[in-house]
This record gives C-alpha cells, sequence and structure tokens, in this order.
C-alpha cells in the first residue's frame, strides 16, 4: 500500500498569498518514494509556485512543507533534488564536460571526473564532450540537460513544464529519459498541462485549479479519455485559460 | 571556496572562447579616447588636468560591458536559477561572480592603461606604480555594487538601462576619489589627501562587499 | 489599523495641516525679518529657503524610512512593510524634487545662475536619482515577492551610499576651486529665522506623514479590490 512507504514530500494546508496575488489557497498533498506524480493545472493554477517553494526558492505564508522530511527552504536536501524545466540551465561557450565539472563543483560531486564521463556515456554524449553546447541539436540539448540533471544523483527530480518549446522528437527522447528514471526508482514530480504525456507517465496525479487541489488519484487503469473529461469538466466552471 | 573558483573558472573559460568581445572593448576605448581628443578641444596642459576623469570614464564603461556580459550569460538559459537551486551559499556565489567580474575588468584595464600613456603622453615614474591599487580599489567598488545590482536588474527586460540607472548614482563617491587619487598620481605629486582618500575608498569596498554578500540570498529568490 | 483608526489620524493631519501651513506662510512671508542683503530679489528668493530645508529634511527622513521598511520586509516578508518602503520612496522622491525645483530658484537671483555643483545641490540631485531608479526598478518588474525582495534589496543598499555620496561631494567641493561661491555660506541664524525654519519643518513633516497616510491606504485598497476580484472569480 501507499501509505506504508515514506513520502518524500509532504505539504499540508499550504498557502501563499502576496499583497493582491493568492499563488495558492490550502495546498494538501503527498508524494511517496518512487512514485511518478503528475501535477495537472493551467497557467496560472499555482504549479510554479508549487514547485518554487519545494525546492526551497520561496517560501509559503502558512501551511507546512516537508522535503526528505526537513524545511527545503534550510537548504540541507538540495543535494538530493534536481530541477528540470524547459530552460536548460546550460552554458552555451562551455563544452559539454565543463558544465559538468562546473556544476559537479557546485553540488560538491565526489569522484567528479569518473562521474562526468558516466552520466555521459549513459545519455550518449560522450563523444561530443568537447564540443560547445552552442552547436548542439535540440535533442542533444535535452540530453545533457538530463545529464546535468542527474549528475548529483539526486533521489527526487522537479520537472517544471519541460516539454514546453519541445518538438516531437525531443518530447519523445525526453520522456524515455524520463522512462528510466522511473525505472530507477527515482521519485519524479512532473507539472504539466498535457493530459496525454501526464498520463503516460504518471503513477498518482493531481489537478490544481484556481490555487486549489481539486482532484488526486490514481493513474493506474484511467484512461487518457477518462481524465480529459474529469478535467474539463473540474476547470469549465469558469472561462477556459487565461 | 571551491564554489568560487568554480564560477571564476567558469567565467574565464568562457571569456577566452570568445575573444572577440575582448577586442571589441578594447576598440571601444580606444574610440573613447579618440572622441574625446576631439569633443574636448583644449591645451596640452588642461588635458592633463582632465585625463585622469577620461582615464576613469573608459574604465567604468568597458567595466559597464563586461557587468552586462558576464550576467548575459547567467540569463540565457535560466542560469542564476538553476545557480540557486544548488546546494551553495548564495553569498559564495555572489563572490564568485564578483571576483570573476573584477578580475576581468582589471585586465581590461591593463591593456587600456597603455592606450592611455601614449595618447595622452603620460610622464611615467616610480611614483605611476600607485596607479595599480588606486585602479583595484577604484575597480572593486565599481563591480561590488554593480555585481549585487546585475543581479538584481537581470530579473527585469531592460536590464542594460535598468542597471545603469541604478549603478551610477550609486558609485558617485568611489568615481570621485578614484579620479582624484588617480590625478595626484599623473601630476607626480601626492597631495595631503592623498592617503585619507586611499583609506576611504577601502571603507566603501569593504562596506558595500560585506552588504552585497549579505543580500544576495535575496535577489535569487523566487 | 481599523478603517476608523485610519481616518480618524487622516482628519487629525489634515485638520492641523489646514490651520498650521498658513500660519507657515504668514511665518515665512511677513513675521520673518529680511535678511541683508544687497537687492529686494535676493532678499525676497531666501524666503523660499524654509520650504527648501523643510523639503529636504523630509526627504532625508522618507528614505530613512524606506531603508527601516526595507530591513524589516526581508527579516518579515509581510506586504505591509513592502507598502510603506514603497509610499516612503514615492514620497521622498516628491519631496527631493522639491528640494531640486527650489533650490535653483533661490540660487538664479542669489549666485546668477541656475545650477551650481554645490555640495547639497548635488548630493540632493544624486540621492533623487537614486530613488527614481528605484522606482523604475518597481516599475519594470510585475507585481509579487521577488519585486519586494529585490526594492528591498537596493533601497538598503541605496540609503547605505546616502551619506558616503554626501561626503565624498562635500569633500569633492572643497578640492574644487571653481564651485566656491561668495554669498552661499549662511551665518548663525537669527532666533526669528531659526523659529520659522523650524515650524516649516515640523509642518511639511506631517504633510510626509500625510501624504504616507493616503498613499498606503490606497495600496491596501488595490490589494483588497483585487482579492476580492479573484474570490469572487473563484466563487463562479
Amino acid at each position: 500500500m501507499i501509505e506504508q512507504v515514506p513520502a518524500v514530500i509532504t505539504a499540508e494546508k499550504l498557502r501563499k498569498e502576496f499583497g493582491r496575488v493568492v499563488a495558492l489557497r490550502g495546498v494538501s498533498f503527498q508524494v511517496p518514494a518512487s512514485t511518478f506524480f503528475t501535477i495537472f493545472g493551467r497557467n496560472g493554477a499555482g504549479k510554479s509556485t508549487l514547485l518554487s517553494i519545494i525546492s526551497g526558492m520561496a517560501a509559503a505564508s502558512s501551511g507546512v512543507i516537508r522535503v526528505f522530511g526537513e524545511d527545503p527552504a534550510a537548504r540541507t536536501q538540495r543535494h538530493r533534488l534536481s530541477v528540470i524545466s524547459h530552460e536548460s540551465f546550460l552554458y552555451d561557450n562551455l563544452t559539454a564536460l565543463e558544465n559538468l565539472e562546473f556544476y559537479g563543483k557546485l553540488y560538491s560531486v565526489q569522484d567528479l571526473k569518473e562521474r562526468t564521463h558516466h552520466v555521459l556515456r549513459q545519455v550518449g554524449l560522450h563523444h561530443r564532450r568537447f564540443d560547445l553546447v552552442r552547436t548542439f541539436s535540440r535533442g542533444m540539448l535535452q540530453r545533457l540537460t538530463i545529464a546535468r540533471a542527474i549528475l548529483h544523483n539526486p533521489d527526487l527530480f522537479l520537472l517544471d513544464e519541460p516539454f514546453t518549446g519541445l518538438d516531437q522528437h525531443a518530447t519523445e527522447m525526453l520522456i524515455g529519459l524520463l522512462e528510466t528514471l522511473k525505472a530507477q526508482g527515482k521519485t519524479i514530480l512532473l507539472t504539466t498541462h498535457d493530459l496525454h504525456i501526464g498520463l503516460r507517465l504518471s503513477d498518482q496525479y493531481m489537478i490544481l485549479e484556481r490555487q486549489q487541489v481539486v482532484e488526486t488519484g490514481s493513474a493506474s487503469g484511467l484512461t487518457e479519455d477518462a481524465l480529459r473529461e474529469k478535467y474539463f469538466s473540474l476547470i469549465s466552471s469558469g472561462e477556459a485559460g487565461q | 571556496m571551491s564554489v568560487i573558483w568554480a564560477i571564476i573558472r567558469k567565467d574565464f573559460q568562457m571569456e577566452f572562447r570568445t575573444k572577440d568581445s575582448v577586442t571589441a572593448m578594447w576598440i571601444f576605448s580606444l574610440l573613447i579616447f579618440v572622441i574625446f581628443n576631439f569633443t574636448f578641444e583644449v591645451s596640452r596642459l588642461l588635458m592633463l588636468q582632465i585625463s585622469p576623469g577620461l582615464l576613469w570614464v573608459a574604465f567604468i564603461f568597458s567595466g559597464m560591458l563586461g557587468l552586462n556580459r558576464s550576467f548575459q550569460v547567467e540569463k540565457e538559459n535560466g542560469n542564476l536559477r538553476s545557480l540557486a537551486l544548488t546546494p551553495a551559499d548564495p553569498g559564495l556565489i555572489y563572490f564568485g561572480k564578483f571576483f570573476s567580474t573584477t578580475l576581468f575588468t582589471l585586465i581590461f584595464e591593463a591593456l587600456i592603461f597603455p592606450l592611455f600613456i601614449i595618447f595622452y603622453d603620460i610622464h611615467l615614474s616610480l611614483l605611476t606604480l600607485w596607479i595599480i591599487p588606486i585602479a583595484i580599489l577604484g575597480t572593486i567598488g565599481f563591480t561590488s555594487l554593480g555585481t549585487i545590482l546585475s543581479a538584481v536588474a537581470i530579473h527585469t527586460k531592460q536590464q542594460q538601462i535598468l542597471l545603469s540607472l541604478l549603478l551610477w548614482p550609486m558609485i558617485t563617491p568611489i568615481i570621485i576619489w578614484s579620479v582624484k587619487t588617480t590625478g595626484d598620481v599623473l601630476a607626480g605629486d601626492l597631495s595631503t589627501a592623498f592617503q585619507p582618500v586611499i583609506i576611504r575608498m577601502i571603507v566603501f569596498d569593504v562596506i558595500f562587499t560585506t552588504i552585497s554578500y549579505l543580500l544576495f540570498e535575496y535577489v535569487v529568490q523566487e | 489599523m481599523t478603517k476608523k483608526n485610519s481616518s480618524l489620524s487622516f482628519y487629525i493631519m489634515a485638520g492641523l495641516l489646514l490651520v498650521l501651513v498658513p500660519i507657515s506662510l504668514y511665518l515665512v512671508f511677513n513675521w520673518v525679518p529680511p535678511i541683508k542683503a544687497s537687492n529686494p530679489t535676493e532678499q525676497t528668493a531666501q524666503r523660499i529657503f524654509y520650504y527648501h530645508v523643510a523639503s529636504a529634511w523630509n526627504g532625508f527622513f522618507a528614505f530613512f524610512v524606506v531603508f527601516l521598511a526595507s530591513i524589516m520586509y526581508l527579516w518579515k516578508k509581510e506586504r505591509k512593510w513592502e507598502n510603506i518602503a514603497v509610499a516612503s520612496a514615492e514620497v521622498g522622491t516628491l519631496f527631493m524634487t522639491i528640494v531640486l525645483i527650489t533650490g535653483p530658484i533661490w540660487a538664479k537671483p542669489t549666485w546668477g545662475i541656475w545650477w551650481t555643483w554645490d555640495a547639497r545641490l548635488t548630493s540632493s540631485l544624486v540621492l533623487w536619482l537614486i530613488y527614481v531608479a528605484y522606482l523604475f526598478l518597481r516599475r519594470y518588474l510585475p507585481d509579487g515577492t521577488r519585486r519586494a525582495n529585490l526594492s528591498a534589496v537596493v533601497g538598503i543598499i541605496g540609503f547605505v551610499d546616502v551619506p558616503l555620496v554626501w561626503y565624498s561631494i562635500r569633500w569633492w567641493e572643497t578640492q574644487h576651486p571653481s564651485a566656491v561661491l561668495a554669498g552661499g555660506k549662511k551665518g548663525s541664524l537669527a532666533p526669528e529665522m531659526l523659529f520659522t525654519l523650524l515650524f516649516c519643518v515640523g509642518v511639511f513633516t506631517i504633510l510626509y506623514f500625510l501624504l504616507m497616510q493616503r498613499r498606503i491606504e490606497i495600496a491596501k485598497l488595490e490589494d483588497s479590490i483585487n482579492k476580492q476580484y479573484k474570490e469572487w472569480e473563484t466563487l463562479s
């Protein structure tokens, strides 16, 4: 049962408001270890704010957030998590190897040399390690982004709309890489508005609408049509999209 | 410490890869000297009086270019955010960026200075060596504030104009002192005010590197 | 603060100003004896000094409030402190603008020039530029904690810079022969002049607090209207 697995992320009644902006209105959920957890929601539903709080970049106004049992704002568990967004976080004028070496030092990765070569082989970029990132194709860039993210061997991945701006080929490649991570037993939290991809990967899902959780559930046995119907019935009470 | 070194190393690796921009900046300061020569048609004696200011205008302009470039690379692919997401102390990230821009600006100033000597017929003596600590203190004052304010401005679309708006008025003191002490050195005669001003420059540098170090955390927060 | 309390403090301050501003005008233009000057224009122009100094004092005070509120914001992360900081920056910039306008009006008949790179005037200009940059920064960013953080950082650094700017420009002036102007130095003030000056400073300080109170109220109203709109949107 899910309850027996210790939760990697625990959020209780998270609220984030500042002046006129209300970004979260009491969001509670748990992400158990080794789970692929997807948060669906439109732009402005509160997904990015939630990820900022989980990664320790922003503080909640009230409520409790624990990542690996600690407050993420304390930055003690930073080496155990990795953020992947639609931005690559890479330096265009560094080579693939230099990029990894740089981030490796910031994460104090042990045996950095071996580790960089290992992850470069893993993503199939070892032969291009001395090439500048700006010469890379979109797909190679995507793989190097993943290489950077797995370099310090984190246990938790936070994916902030990673499919934004990707073409079909790059999307498939990223899905493949995420499936590998999932198979390795990593905990993955994905935010997306793409129901198709989200459902394909997830074990569990949650729907955020107007800064609140409107639905949580298990993704197994759920068809895309059923999810789509559910999703639009939950969010269609107002005008769709923003 | 390894965080600071990693950032300096990374910035220099990138700088050396794009040598063309270093050349462009050097040509740019050459242009400043040329243009100034024609905008101020003055006697040799008067030129000697305004030349310290001229030198610092060239320093500051190229320093501004350096700052903008140094932070452009952190903006391009969301890198400042990714730096903030690492376990590294934000204060150390500040020092990394601060040292790399300072070193780069100083190297650059060393390239400008010979041009200045040639164009403005500066008489060299042992005293001229004082220009080194003055350049270092003045540049630190400029880059300590410039680094944190660049990190502030990077979050807006009008990054470059905003950096100028924020930075220029705030560096007034260090510019005044740098120009004055440089003037003393170039005139070959250190005035009684020389030493106290050097101390003031040190104080300025210490104040703003410390404050920036403490506040940098809030600049990268979301 | 409840609505009743805030409007009460507004009426008190507005009532005080209604009485005190005419008195200050009387003091400045009728009661205080004219200075000894060679021509009558200069004598009249000198009277601007009382409002000029009162504005300058409030400008500095406002920037000090920006500094304190910015520190409080970074500590507490409460909207309240951001609202106070920005209100004070706006009101302070207004007072500094008055300083920069009244300065040249006085300088022209007295020194024969609109602008001189005098330490007081130049420092005021540099401070004005710092806080204008602060307001520009806010203009370029969307509302939220990021804007609050960044403006607090600039509010703190900017104020730490204030004494250094002031001190360095004064020192620069002493090094700079052309800036020394005859007639620019004021002797000790006559008792009537001192009283008028202090009176004007007091009146302007009340004005500062009145403007602050109004500006903060507006910010609060904006927040609550937007919040209610959002709530309504959620319910519908």
